[in-house]
C-alpha cells in the first residue's frame, strides 16, 4: 500500500492529488456504506434534499454530520501530533504528552459527575445527562492541563525534555484522579463516560461538527504563519535562536495552537488514542525527503485515517459498533511497528 | 566597532563562568579565544551573541545593546555556530544552509535571488555545492561541521562567532575551516572571533588573541607577545617552549612529554 521510499523521488508531484482524491474515496464510501443498507440511489436523492424520510435521516442526521466531526477531530489530532512531535523533538509525543486527553477525562467526569447528580441524585437516570456541553467541558479540562504544564516547563526553560517529564507525571495525576472519581461513582452514567473515553464518534451531530469548525479553521490558518518557526524548532534553542528565532515566543504559540486543537477535539469526539502520533510518522514516512509536504500530508492523512477507522468499527461490529478509538489503536500499533523499522 | 564587550560576568547558579571579561573587534580582525577547558570560552561566545544574559557588563554591535536587540536584528549582523550543534537526521544540507536566511526573509518573504545567490555562495565557499541534497546523517564529520558553517555564512552577518570549529576534524579539514576564516576576514571585511584548541593555529591564524582561566581575561594581544609572556604554560599547567620554526612564520609551542624528557625509560614488565 505504502510505495517504497526510493520511488518516492520521482512521484512527489503526484503525493498530494493522490492523498486528496484517497480523501474524496474515503468521504464517499462511508456515506455510501453503512449498518442501514441504503441503496445507492437512496443516497444520493438523498443527499439532493429528496428520497425517503427514512433515508434522509439517515444520510444528512447521521451520517453526514458524524463523518464531518470526524475529519475535522482527525485532522485536528494529526496536526496537534505533528506539532507537538516538532517542537518537543520527540516521536513518541501526541495530545496526551501535554496531559491534554488526561485534563479534558477529568473535566467531563467532573462534569458530568456534579451537574448530574446534583440535578437529580437517583443514579439510574441517564435521560437528562447534558452531553451537549461535554464538548467544551472537556475543552477546558484539556486547555488547563496544558497550561498547567506550560507553566511548571516554562520555569525550566522549556527545554523538550522537561515538557515531556512533566506532561508524563501531571498527566498520570489527573488521569488517576479520574479513574478513581469514575470508579467511586459507579452507576449507570459509566457507560456515557466509558464511550467518551474510548473516543467515539458514535451519535456525534452537526453541533459537535460546528463547535470544532472554527477551531480547526482557525488551526489550519496559523499554519503559514508557523511554517517557518516550525523548521527551525527543530533544532537545539541555542542553534535556532541564533538563526535569529525569538525561541520563547514561537516555541509558546505553536504549543498553544497544538493544544487549542487537541483539547477541543478531544471534547467533541473522546481521546482518539494514536492518530495523533502515528499520522505524522506516516506522514513523514510518505513524504521522504521533501519535507514540505509533512504538513499537507499530515492534515489529509488525520482525515483519511478517522473517516476509514470509524467506518471500519461502524461495519464490523454491527448494532454494537466499535469506537474509533479502538480502531486506530489497534490499526495503528502495527503500522507503528512498522514505520519505526523502516525508519531505523 | 562591529563588536565589543565591556566587563562581562555571566553566572551559572552560583558559579561565576566569566568575570569581568572585556574585548574590543576591529573590523575585519580575526581573535582567537584560548583557554583550558572549562575556562570559560563558551560563556564570552553565548554572551557576546546574546545568547545568555551576563549578570554585570555589556555587549554591543556596532554601538548598539546586544540585549536590546531582538534575535532576528542580532542574526542580521552576527552568526554564532555552537559547539557540536545538532540538527534532524533527514535534514538535507540545501535545506540547513536555508535555514540561514530565515533573519532575513522572516515568516513571509519568499526567498528572492539575493537570498539564493547568498546560499549558493556559502555552500560554494564551503565546497558544498555538489551535496546539497545529501541528509546530514549521510555525512562524514567534516561534510557536517562545513555544512553548518555554510549555515552561518548564508547569515551573511559582518560578525562570525564559531565555537571550536575545528575540533573533531582531520588535519586536512582543520586547514581548510582556517584558510576559509582567513578569506572570510581578508575578501569580505567579516570579523571572526573562534575559540579554539590548537594553540598553534590559534597563534597562526589570529590577529589578536584572548587567553582565559577560569572565567578571567589573562592576556589581550598580539600573538607573538603572548608567546614571549610565558601565560600559556602557566594557564595550561603545561612545560614547553616557543620554537621559532622559519622566517615569517609564527612561534610554534613545543610542549614537553615526559618521554621525551626521559628516553631511557622502559615499558614495565617489557623484559622479564
Amino acid at each position: 500500500m505504502i510505495p517504497k521510499a526510493s520511488a518516492i523521488g520521482q512521484l512527489s508531484p503526484w503525493i498530494l492529488p493522490a492523498a486528496m482524491t484517497l480523501v474524496l474515496i474515503s468521504f464517499l464510501a462511508a456515506i455510501f456504506l453503512g449498518i442501514v443498507g441504503i441503496p445507492a440511489r437512496d443516497v444520493l436523492s438523498a443527499l439532493s434534499g429528496n428520497g425517503s424520510q427514512e433515508a434522509r435521516s439517515i444520510i444528512l442526521d447521521i451520517r453526514l454530520p458524524r463523518i464531518v466531526t470526524g475529519i475535522l477531530a482527525g485532522v485536528q489530532f494529526a496536526l496537534a501530533g505533528l506539532l507537538l512531535q516538532t517542537i518537543t523533538r520527540n516521536p513518541l509525543a501526541d495530545p496526551s504528552l501535554m496531559g491534554v486527553s488526561q485534563g479534558a477525562t477529568l473535566t467531563v467526569t467532573m462534569f458530568l459527575l456534579f451537574t448530574v447528580y446534583l440535578a437529580n441524585p437517583d443514579s439510574h437516570s441517564v435521560n437528562e445527562l447534558p452531553i451537549a456541553w461535554l464538548p467544551a467541558a472537556g475543552m477546558v479540562g484539556g486547555m488547563i492541563a496544558g497550561g498547567i504544564i506550560y507553566l511548571l516547563a516554562f520555569r525550566l526553560d522549556l527545554s523538550p525534555l522537561r515538557i515531556t517529564l512533566c506532561g508524563i507525571a501531571v498527566g498520570a495525576v489527573l488521569h488517576a484522579v479520574a479513574i478513581g472519581l469514575i470508579a467511586g461513582w459507579g452507576s449507570a452514567r459509566i457507560e456515557i463516560i466509558l464511550e467518551w473515553i474510548s473516543g467515539s464518534l458514535y451519535a456525534r451531530t452537526w453541533d459537535h461538527a460546528l463547535f470544532l469548525l472554527p477551531f480547526t479553521v482557525v488551526g489550519l490558518a496559523t499554519l503559514p504563519l508557523i511554517y517557518r518557526p516550525m523548521v527551525l524548532l527543530r533544532f537545539d534553542a541555542t542553534v535556532a535562536r541564533s538563526f535569529g528565532l525569538s525561541y520563547r515566543r514561537q516555541f509558546s504559540l505553536v504549543l498553544l495552537v497544538s493544544c487549542a486543537l487537541a483539547a477541543s477535539a478531544v471534547g467533541a469526539v473522546g481521546p482518539i488514542v494514536f492518530v495523533g502520533l502515528i499520522v505524522p510518522h506516516l506522514a513523514r514516512f510518505v513524504a521522504g525527503r521533501h519535507f514540505r509536504l509533512v504538513l499537507p500530508l499530515t492534515v489529509v492523512l488525520g482525515a483519511i485515517i478517522v473517516t476509514l477507522g470509524d467506518l471500519i468499527g461502524r461495519l464490523a461490529g454491527g448494532a454494537e459498533e466499535v469506537p474509533i478509538g479502538v480502531v486506530t489503536a489497534l490499526m495503528g500499533v502495527p503500522v507503528l511497528l512498522v514505520l519505526l523499522r523502516k525508519v531505523s | 566597532m562591529p563588536l565589543s564587550c565591556s566587563q562581562l560576568s555571566v553566572n551559572y547558579g552560583r558559579r561565576r563562568a566569566l568575570h569581568g571579561f572585556s574585548l574590543a573587534m576591529g573590523k575585519g580582525e580575526i581573535r582567537a579565544l584560548i583557554g583550558p577547558n572549562g575556562s570559560g570560552k563558551s560563556t564570552a561566545l553565548q554572551a557576546l551573541a546574546g545568547l545568555i544574559k551576563p549578570s554585570e557588563g555589556r555587549a554591543d554591535i556596532e554601538g548598539m545593546a546586544v540585549a536590546s536587540m531582538s534575535r532576528k536584528a542580532i542574526a542580521k549582523k552576527l552568526a554564532f555556530l555552537p559547539q557540536q550543534p545538532s540538527a534532524p537526521d533527514e535534514m538535507t544540507i540545501a535545506q540547513l544552509v536555508r535555514q540561514g536566511r530565515f533573519p532575513h526573509v522572516g515568516l513571509f518573504r519568499s526567498y528572492d535571488q539575493k537570498d539564493e545567490q547568498a546560499i549558493e555562495w556559502a555552500l560554494e565557499s564551503t565546497g558544498l555545492a555538489g551535496l546539497a541534497d545529501r541528509t546530514l546523517q549521510e555525512l562524514s564529520g567534516g561534510e557536517r561541521q562545513r555544512a553548518w558553517i555554510s549555515a552561518a555564512l548564508a547569515q551573511e552577518a559582518g560578525i562570525l562567532l564559531l565555537d571550536e570549529p575545528t575540533s573533531f576534524l582531520d588535519i586536512g579539514y582543520q586547514v581548510e575551516v582556517l584558510d576559509l576564516v582567513h578569506r572570510l576576514s581578508r575578501e569580505r571585511g567579516v570579523t571572526i572571533v573562534m575559540a579554539i584548541h590548537d594553540i598553534n593555529q590559534a597563534i597562526a591564524i589570529s590577529d589578536r588573541i584572548s587567553l582565559l582561566e577560569k572565567g578571567e581575561l589573562r592576556f589581550d594581544g598580539d600573538p607573538r607577545e603572548l608567546a614571549k609572556s610565558g601565560l600559556i604554560e602557566k594557564a595550561f599547567r603545561v612545560k614547553g617552549t616557543f620554537v621559532e620554526v622559519g622566517p615569517g612564520k609564527p612561534p610554534h609551542f613545543d610542549v614537553d612529554l615526559l618521554k621525551l624528557l626521559d628516553p631511557g625509560a622502559q615499558i614495565p614488565g617489557g623484559e622479564a
